[in-house]
């Protein structure tokens, strides 16, 4: 705050966009909106917009939540995302502390760290979940349901989730619908369960029955990308880099068309108290990893081989290398 | 994140329902002589979206447009690989990928030719969407809409339904758990009978209800089920002894 000369900063969360918030005041609120007031003295106010929340965390209630903000405040992290008419109550237009704050989260401390482990270790179970209860017959939603609830069962606070089941016709993934699985299908899925506030993935592929031999060439094909990004990360490669490792595997078998936005979306992002932080891995992303910083590495894309084909680990990034949070055999699942 | 079964049932909720809330707020737009409704829509925001489209964005955000004389169009944050799925749960015919919300409506406002738009309530709209659409050359004008029908309140009363039903039946297992198990079983009841999403809060020893958070509920406590049911949210609370 110094540096910008800031005396206070606002960070606003909404019931989507809670990080801002929690990245000062990680207190899970279940209202509508949640603002802090950080001066450069180190002093915080806290205001919630719904009663439950503001008795629990014995702060201030602001019903009418324009009322929460003023003219005054230097900057604000979240100013994106707020409504218009709390932009309007704060006066002239405000700066945005967005940028600056997410800089500051990119590095976890030790604290973080530790929760970003837990939520690792709650995916490696839920996704134990996910395999040991899918099977022929059983619907999509049935499986997110059975899933979710394992989660929850065992702390979760949130979970990211999607899946997708079938074959070459599957081009990505979405929520569950009604599909019942078949005896061959790919079931992918990509799990974010978040344990106090901090998110963790996993993305793997569960085929059942047998798999044919275009979806173990395709997964070889994941694996090898995945495990070259792996063994690159380290504090000063780039995020282009890391994309670029795992593209260049899909190019070296003949794929590489199905690397451009076409066929997928990210080979991987950054974690913490949102799940699809930045920067995202891709090769137009000039972006200069750091020790402590925790990214998911996943080549997940389409394949004409396999159909949609998702395959990917947290790590988190070390003074040499980077840490496999992660403890999940890497494999194609079979059941 | 909504996790839960999105789906459209048209036996439950006819074509003709959003025919006649689209007719309304072409309506709207004609008194107020505007050729197209501008409507934000997010994975928390998705209210007003779902009840004109029936879309709902599971993840990232989206803009419909209402034209007042053509079809309404989706400018989708989502890539275009689950378009089918979009097609296949919405009144959607045309989505078009926007990655940049704003400068994808300024091409079809230009398309178009329209220097005027409504904005479904113009002072909630996100400010990074709010900022560039005022520096444009498209004058933005608040509108509202009643957003309240016989089907929006019939599926209310389902998912209030629902969630009654299923704690009324789960209520008392929580006995001798913690909130995070009881929250386990509620999610899996709640979601295998259809629910989209789920919001659950827990009151204990009088306090005020609030996310699990691992305490033991003991014989005495309440719950509060926020849940969404196709797109409509009911929210039910009930305490331990009954």
């Amino acid at each position: 705050m110094a540096e910008r000369g800031w005396d206070s900063i606002l960070l606003y969360g909404n019931a989507w966009r809670k990080d801002p918030f929690r990245s000062l005041v990680n207190i899970n609120f279940s209202g509508d909106h949640a603002l802090a007031r950080l001066s450069r003295s180190g002093e915080i106010s806290v205001t919630f917009s719904d009663p439950w929340d503001a008795e629990v965390a014995c702060a201030a209630l602001q019903p009418d939540f324009v009322k929460a903000f003023s003219p005054g405040a230097s900057a604000i992290a979240g100013l994106e995302f707020m409504e218009e008419r709390f932009v309007a109550a704060c006066g002239s237009l405000p700066v945005s502390a967005t940028a600056d704050v997410e800089e500051l989260r990119r590095v976890k401390t030790a604290e973080e760290i530790e929760f970003i482990k837990q939520a690792c270790d709650l995916a490696d179970r839920g996704y134990q979940r996910f395999v040991e209860v899918a099977e022929p017959g059983m619907r999509e939603f049935e499986l997110v349901a059975e899933v979710e609830a394992f989660l929850k069962t065992n702390g979760a606070e949130d979970n990211f989730m999607l899946i997708a089941s079938g074959g070459t016709e599957v081009v990505g993934m979405k929520p569950p619908t009604e599909r019942k699985f078949k005896q061959g299908d790919s079931v992918t899925t990509e799990l974010t369960p978040q344990v106090n506030g901090y998110y963790a993935q996993i993305c793997r592929t569960l085929v059942l029955g047998e798999p044919s031999r275009e979806q173990l060439k395709a997964f070889d094909i994941f694996s090898e990308a995945q495990c070259a990004a792996q063994d690159l990360i380290k504090p000063g490669i780039t995020a282009a880099d890391a994309a670029r490792a795992q593209n260049d595997i899909f190019r070296k078998h003949g794929y590489g068309d199905y690397t451009g936005a076409k066929y997928t979306r990210v080979r991987g992002h950054c974690l913490g108290l949102y799940p699809d932080e930045t920067p995202h891995i891709l090769e137009d992303i000039d972006y200069v990893l750091k020790q402590g910083m925790v990214v998911i590495v996943h080549p997940n894309t389409y394949l004409p081989l396999s159909g949609y084909m998702v395959f990917g680990d947290t790590l988190l990034i070390t003074e040499s290398g980077n840490t496999r949070l992660n403890k999940t055999e890497k494999k194609l699942f079979t059941k | 994140m909504k996790r839960g079964l999105i789906t459209w049932d048209k036996a439950e909720l006819p074509p003709s329902v959003f025919e006649a809330r689209l007719a309304r707020a072409r309506a709207a737009l004609t008194e107020h002589d505007l050729p197209a409704l501008l409507v934000y829509s997010d994975v928390w925001r998705s209210t007003e979206g779902r009840h004109l489209t029936n879309y709902m964005p599971y993840w990232n955000r989206s803009l419909i447009v209402i034209p007042r004389e053509q079809p309404p169009v989706l400018l989708c944050g989502l890539s275009p690989r689950v378009y089918p799925w979009i097609k296949s749960v919405t009144i959607f015919e045309e989505i078009r990928p926007a990655s940049k919300l704003v400068p994808t409506l300024l091409q079809l406002c230009a398309e178009r030719g329209w220097t005027q738009l409504g904005v479904l309530d113009l002072p909630r709209l996100p400010h990074e969407v709010f900022l560039p659409l005022g520096a444009s050359n498209v004058e933005a004008y608040d509108v509202k809409l009643d957003l309240t029908d016989d089907a929006e309140l019939a599926m209310q009363r389902r998912a209030a339904e629902m969630a009654r039903e299923i704690l009324t039946v789960e209520l008392p297992k929580g006995v001798g758990l913690t909130d995070y198990q009881f929250s386990g079983l509620l999610e899996l009841a709640c979601r295998r009978a259809g629910a989209e999403d789920l919001v659950l809060l827990f009151g204990t020893n009088d306090s005020a209800p609030r996310p699990a958070r691992g305490v033991m509920l003991g014989d005495k406590y309440s719950v509060a089920v926020a849940l969404e049911y196709r797109g409509h949210w009911a929210r039910v609370t009930q305490s331990l002894p009954l």
